[in-house]
């Protein structure tokens, strides 16, 4: 099964097995990972599953999958970058094994 | 100060009564309230509120100091109806506890959790987390052509009738079929359920009420029996069969969690199915908006929800806390006004105004935070489909002249009857 590395804001690292198909917001939540919250379940209208992908899965991921996900990315509680995403949007894949995301600060004032 | 909610361990195998300070009446105002935010009334039966209920909501933001002390003969709490309060109770788990936060009342001496919604984190979590599955975007995904199906066959049972009262031929049976489907429970059991739910909500005494829900209790009992011997698909089996921290559910667990779907799927889709028609049936412009703007459709489900919410969340205060300069002292409890929060001018201008093309803002109609709304996505695909299913086959309706449309009291908000005309 795939793996993803967490990296929450004061460094620390989870790993965790994410399926195929899942979405990387999910494999936070079912492995209690902190950082994600994630309250609207997956529906991409809350902005709370906000991560930063690491520099060198950037391209692979790709950017917002929708103009809906740009909007919110606006309206995240810790700075936007160019490699912010909701990931709720990022959908695991085999060329995903691996990928490392980065949590920001706060996911809501 | 050590207070009972410091010295009591949750745990939702062997639960126990937590046995929480509540006060009641103007007597047990605590001192430190200040007296101009005191207000002594019962919202969810007044009539000022039952006449029209939203407009009674909306008006609260003129009407009233923002942060209010309300005092109940069933008991007394803060009322925040701020948007960006109750976001702040909501999104703040660990002050603002679900802990003895739900109105139901239970036996104590054969008490129950209400899961997950009573369980607070990190436990809260783990029970989510056998459901969330199913209950997520992609899983409510898989449900949509059943859905699509039931909502069918109900709409062409009466389409050609040219009237129906919508509260008994759809608001009550759509919700009521989904869910048995979902639960793994035969449809002929229909009839019964719609009974039940009625008897519990509309009963007229509190012996009806609980005599209806006794024999619900008995029966999600003897089928969780059966799915325990039985697995199948449907959820009472994934939580009959489901493990924790590595150990099998306690009886107790999966009945409270049961129990719970059963009490949080039915009236809150019924409620807000029937808010949404009777106001349908009051604008046939805008129901020929819906019909003309198919892509839409999400949007349009989304202001609905915001526009016609149907219920309140309550939690217990753990710490000490200051809100808007009102201090909240740990011990009390604080509701947050759902519905109101969701008509904050601030958040929303006009918030009556039914706008399709909003600004996307957050709304409060599933709450939010780690206790946010299981059924969120079942509730919005019911809302949809039935909206997609119900303008295809009539799609000019009315409201049967001469009748009056009341509000039912209670915790949920929606009219007794909405009687329908084409």
């Amino acid at each position: 099964m795939p793996r993803v590395t967490y990296v929450e804001h004061n460094g620390t690292k989870h790993e965790a097995e994410v399926p195929i198909g899942e979405n990387v917001m999910r494999g936070a939540l079912y492995n209690s990972v902190p950082g994600i919250v994630g309250e609207c379940g997956g529906a991409c209208s809350c902005a709370t599953c906000h991560c930063y992908v690491d520099d060198r899965w950037a391209s692979k991921v790709g950017g917002p999958a929708s103009d809906i996900e740009k909007d919110l990315l606006q309206a995240v509680a810790s700075p936007a970058k160019s490699t912010s995403r909701l990931s709720c949007q990022i959908v695991m894949t085999n060329d995903l094994d691996g990928l490392v995301v980065h949590l920001p600060e706060k996911q809501y004032d | 100060m050590t207070t009972a909610i410091d010295t009591y361990v949750q745990d939702p195998a062997n639960p126990k009564p937590p046995n929480l300070p509540r006060a009641f009446g103007r007597d047990q105002v605590p001192r430190h309230v200040p007296p101009e935010l005191v207000r002594e009334f019962n919202l969810m039966s007044s009539p000022d509120f039952l006449a029209e209920p939203y407009e009674f909501m909306a008006a609260m933001h003129k009407t009233m100091p923002p942060i209010i002390y309300n005092v109940s003969p069933f008991g007394n709490s803060w009322l925040l109806m701020k948007h960006p309060d109750c976001l702040f109770v909501l999104r703040h788990a660990e002050t603002f506890r679900n802990i003895d936060a739900t109105p139901f009342p239970r036996d104590p001496n054969d008490y129950f959790f209400f899961i997950p919604q009573e369980i607070d984190p990190p436990n809260h979590r783990k029970y989510r987390n056998i459901v969330d599955p199913l209950f997520c975007p992609a899983g409510i995904k898989k449900l949509e052509g059943m859905i699509r199906q039931r909502a069918i066959d109900l709409i062409e049972g009466f389409a050609m009738q040219g009237e129906c009262q919508f509260t008994t031929a759809f608001g009550r049976p759509f919700p009521v079929s989904i869910f048995l489907d979902v639960m793994g429970l035969p449809q002929d059991m229909r009839p019964t359920f719609v009974e039940w739910a009625d008897g519990m909500i509309h009963g007229e005494t509190a012996e009806e009420r609980g005599a209806a829900l006794a024999k619900a209790v008995a029966y999600l009992k003897s089928a969780i029996a059966e799915k325990r011997a039985k697995p199948d698909n449907g959820v009472i089996s994934l939580i009959a069969h489901a493990a924790i921290d590595g150990r099998p559910l306690s009886e107790k667990e999966v009945f409270g969690f049961v129990c719970f779907l059963f009490i949080g799927g039915l009236d809150t889709v019924y409620a807000t199915l029937n808010n949404i028609w009777l106001w349908l049936a009051q604008h046939p412009d805008r129901v020929q908006e819906i019909i003309s703007r198919p892509k839409d459709i999400d949007d349009i489900v989304e202001e609905l929800l915001r526009r016609f919410s149907v219920t309140f969340s309550g939690r217990f205060v753990s710490q000490d806390i200051e809100i808007r300069g009102v201090q909240i002292r740990k011990g009390e409890r604080v509701i947050t006004c759902l519905p109101a929060a969701n008509f904050d001018p601030e958040v929303f201008p006009n918030p009556l105004e039914v706008n399709f093309d909003r600004p996307r803002k957050t709304i409060l109609a599933f709450t939010v935070g780690v206790h946010s709304c299981m059924g969120g996505h079942l509730a919005r695909m019911e809302v949809k489909v039935a909206l997609q299913e119900w303008v295809k086959r009539i799609s000019k309706f009315s409201l049967k002249p001469g009748e009056k449309i009341t509000y039912k009291p209670g915790g949920v908000v929606g009219p007794n009857s909405v009687p329908l005309v084409w």
